[in-house]
């Protein structure tokens, strides 16, 4: 069966929640949603490992999607615990409170 | 027909959800409509033959991801922030570096490739393409050391989020 959806819808999709994703971690200020974007560019190029998958009939574009879901899952939980540890310390999320880097 | 149809539907629900992540004020209503945005991608994974990729999708991510990211909304009682976006001239790179990079993904999704380098037409699919069995038989054999690292990682990452949880930073 042929696919009636071309490759390239996939990958304009792909392109657009990626900058999507990207927009959100640069311009908002809270941590949890800057995570969320990064969750969102992360299956942007989910769907385009997949949509390549499909073009060349072979398996390991999944495999791909399912290290980088584990990888995801790992990110998450080390993210939300520093996220929490920070807020308990200093009673933000916000990305802009956090400067003991700056001097 | 049917199969664009569908696409254009689902393609249509992750972007505006897509959107509202972002620009939502409230953080459980971004997460929902994160949500919103794993469910729809998972229908298109489907549209692609990959079922288990989109079974894996809907529990991994919409199940278990976005738990978590509710528990530490609830657990941290964040309000919305005000402003909603970081002030000044920040935000002007932000959404100026975002459309580059948008349109540098969408120059190389659609420039014409060179003579006979262009991407082959779809190939025909076997009849297990996308099944747990299929995705079985790649990933023990060929990926098996991957997926080994991939246990090592898993552990680590639980390791130092009981670590980060339970002692005093700062």
């Amino acid at each position: 069966m042929a696919p009636t959806v071309p490759l390239v819808w996939y990958q304009v999709l792909a392109a657009i929640l990626f900058t999507i994703g990207v927009v959100g971690v640069l311009v908002r200020r809270s941590a949890l949603i800057i995570f969320m974007s990064i969750e969102l560019m992360l299956n942007a190029v989910n769907l385009s490992f997949v949509a390549f998958s499909r073009q060349h009939a072979s398996m390991d574009g999944h495999i791909i999607v399912f290290f980088v879901m584990a990888v995801a899952a790992a990110e998450v939980a080390i993210g939300l615990a520093i996220i929490v540890a920070i807020f308990r310390n200093k009673e933000t999320a916000s990305v802009d409170d956090v400067h003991l880097l700056k001097g | 027909m049917f199969e664009s149809l569908l696409f254009a539907m689902l393609a249509g629900i992750a972007i505006g959800c897509a959107l509202g992540v972002v620009f939502h004020r409230n953080p459980v209503h971004c997460a929902l409509l994160l949500v919103g945005v794993l469910l729809s991608v998972a229908g298109i994974f489907i549209l692609l033959h990959a079922q288990f990729v989109a079974a894996l999708q809907v529990i991994v991510y919409a199940g278990a991801i976005m738990v978590l990211f509710l528990f530490v909304v609830m657990l941290l009682n964040i309000k919305g922030e005000t402003p909603l976006l970081t002030p000044g001239a920040a935000k002007a790179f932000g959404f100026l570096f975002a459309l580059i990079v948008f349109v540098e993904l969408i120059w190389t999704a659609v420039e014409p490739a060179p003579e006979g380098q262009g991407m082959p037409q779809a190939l025909p699919l076997p009849s297990d393409f996308g099944s747990p069995a299929a995705l079985g038989r790649v990933l023990y054999t060929v990926w098996l050391y991957p997926f080994e690292i991939t246990s090592i990682l898993l552990l680590v990452a639980v390791i130092g989020a009981v670590v980060l949880a339970k002692r005093k930073f700062f």
